[in-house]
């Protein structure tokens, strides 16, 4: 069940992050297609860090004296990174839901009050997230899969702007 | 570095003024020396903008003219994100609506010509026909900047948008606006040259207009910093759009100079704060309808978007 929280919001977060990537680049009125596309091509990318962490995982389990307890760390450490992560995702998919109100003025608040300054902070979200997860489960291994999660996470929008080009 | 940002130097040029420079007669571009920039943004300790302007590739110290119109082109299309995500056009629409209505009165066939000072690309009014919310008008587009108009015009074919983009001064045209409308260009207009702005609109045909602008609130150079940080990628983009927020007027300043050189409108502030409450919002319109249409535009606007309107004299 962790496992498959922490895959649908790491999913949903590069459907963003796609978004975001190819917003401002496009001046066009009509450009939902455009859109969609950014945002399959953000979980695309997504799915594929996705695999490689899997991959990483299984690596560390194979390669561990002790897988079970290695296992034990990582469902500890991702229990913890939910605790950050799902409320930080309830607050914007809530803000989606009030964005669908046709209200201008409800529109725009969404944007202040939450999608600006949430964008703002995912940064900072995600360092702590990961922060969290590690001061449960102090073992070099999971600190360094937890480093290299944080910046794919946090790099993605980076590499989704070099492959554009 | 926020620092750096929020201090900005009030009473100095946007970098996308600087960079470019057009005679307003011949509308002819003349040449602008990096030199000379950096020197004035180093005088007024802006540091931001000297780098900005440092980045930019010259020929023998002149602005390369391609580099600078891709910059623009590249900032203007990530400013229209912001209108977006702010539902600028829908806003627009809000308010024109109950004027149109006012200014057809009778005659519902009625043209209405609405033209954009200052249009940059373009967005408000593509957005405005692309989404035809707005039956039975003529959207003109006015810009001193060729490229950007050159880029509207692009935009506009591409989704075959009943709206047209012309260079030159809006108040040059040889068909009269009825209604002037724009989106950000206020504070561009210091001292003399705000009340002259409304001056040539008292003089013309126009029964009424809309001026969008940045409202200037406590929070918002801070609120600007924030979005642009998060939203804008060029470093010109960012640092004009929190400059924009930190020079932008007051409302009363807004009234003060409408009232003084627009005598034959009735103008207003229309949505300084949301739903009447003490809510500031991201932009603020200085309204302004010719007295004789003022209790028929009341009338039209409806009582729920009459809170959002601010004493109308």
């Amino acid at each position: 069940m962790i496992a498959f929280l922490l895959w649908l919001l790491a999913t949903i977060d590069a459907v963003f992050v796609g978004y975001r990537e190819a917003a401002g680049r496009n001046a066009l009125i009509n450009k939902k297609t455009y859109y969609l596309k950014s945002m399959l091509r953000g979980a695309l990318f997504g799915q594929t860090a996705i695999v490689l962490v899997g991959i990483l995982i299984l690596l560390l389990i194979t390669l561990s004296s002790d897988s079970q307890i290695l296992i034990d760390d990582l469902k500890n450490a991702g229990g913890r990174m939910l605790v950050i992560y799902i409320p930080f995702a309830v607050v914007i998919l809530t803000a989606f839901v009030v964005r669908l109100i046709p209200s201008v003025d409800i529109k725009s608040i969404t944007s202040t009050v939450v999608f600006g300054p949430f964008t703002f902070l995912r940064p900072i979200i995600g360092v702590i997230g990961i922060i969290y997860a590690l001061i449960a489960v102090l073992k070099i291994s999971v600190f360094l899969l937890g480093l290299i999660i944080l910046l794919m996470m946090l790099g993605l929008e980076k590499y989704l702007s070099v492959f554009r080009r | 570095m926020i620092a750096e940002w929020l201090t900005l130097p009030k009473n100095d040029l946007e970098i996308s003024d600087a960079i470019v420079c057009f005679d307003h007669e011949t509308l002819e571009r003349k040449p602008v020396f990096k030199t000379d920039l950096v020197k004035h943004f180093t005088t007024v300790k802006n540091r931001v903008a000297v780098k900005i302007v440092e980045n930019i590739p010259e020929r023998g110290d002149v602005l390369d003219e391609k580099a600078v119109d891709k910059l623009l082109i590249t900032a203007h299309c990530e400013m229209q994100r912001i209108s977006e995500e702010f539902q600028h056009g829908g806003r627009m629409a809000q308010i024109l609506r109950p004027i149109i209505e006012t200014l057809r009165g009778e005659n519902s066939d009625k043209k209405i010509r609405i033209v954009d000072i200052g249009c940059g690309t373009g967005f408000v009014l593509r957005w405005l026909a692309a989404t035809k919310v707005l039956e039975n008008v003529e959207l003109v587009g006015t810009d001193f900047n060729e490229t950007l108009i050159r880029e509207a015009n692009r935009l506009a074919d591409a989704e075959n948008l009943d709206c047209k983009f012309i260079v030159g001064n809006a108040f040059g045209l040889k068909e009269a606006a009825d209604i002037f409308i724009s989106t950000g260009i206020l504070h561009h207009f210091r001292g003399e040259s705000l009340y002259e702005l409304f001056k040539q609109q008292n003089q013309t045909d126009t029964l009424a207009f809309v001026h969008f602008d940045f409202y200037n609130s406590f929070f918002a150079p801070f609120g600007s910093w924030l979005f642009h940080a998060v939203r804008m990628r060029t470093p010109l983009a960012r640092h004009d759009g929190v400059l924009s927020a930190v020079r932008s007027y007051k409302s009363d300043k807004l009234l003060e100079a409408a009232r003084r050189t627009a005598p034959d409108f009735s103008t207003a502030i229309y949505g300084v704060k949301l739903w009447g409450l003490p809510i500031p919002r991201v932009f603020h319109s200085l309204v302004g309808i010719r007295h004789q249409y003022k209790n028929d535009f009341l009338k039209n606007l409806g009582r729920w978007h009459r809170f959002s309107l601010g004493v109308i004299e």
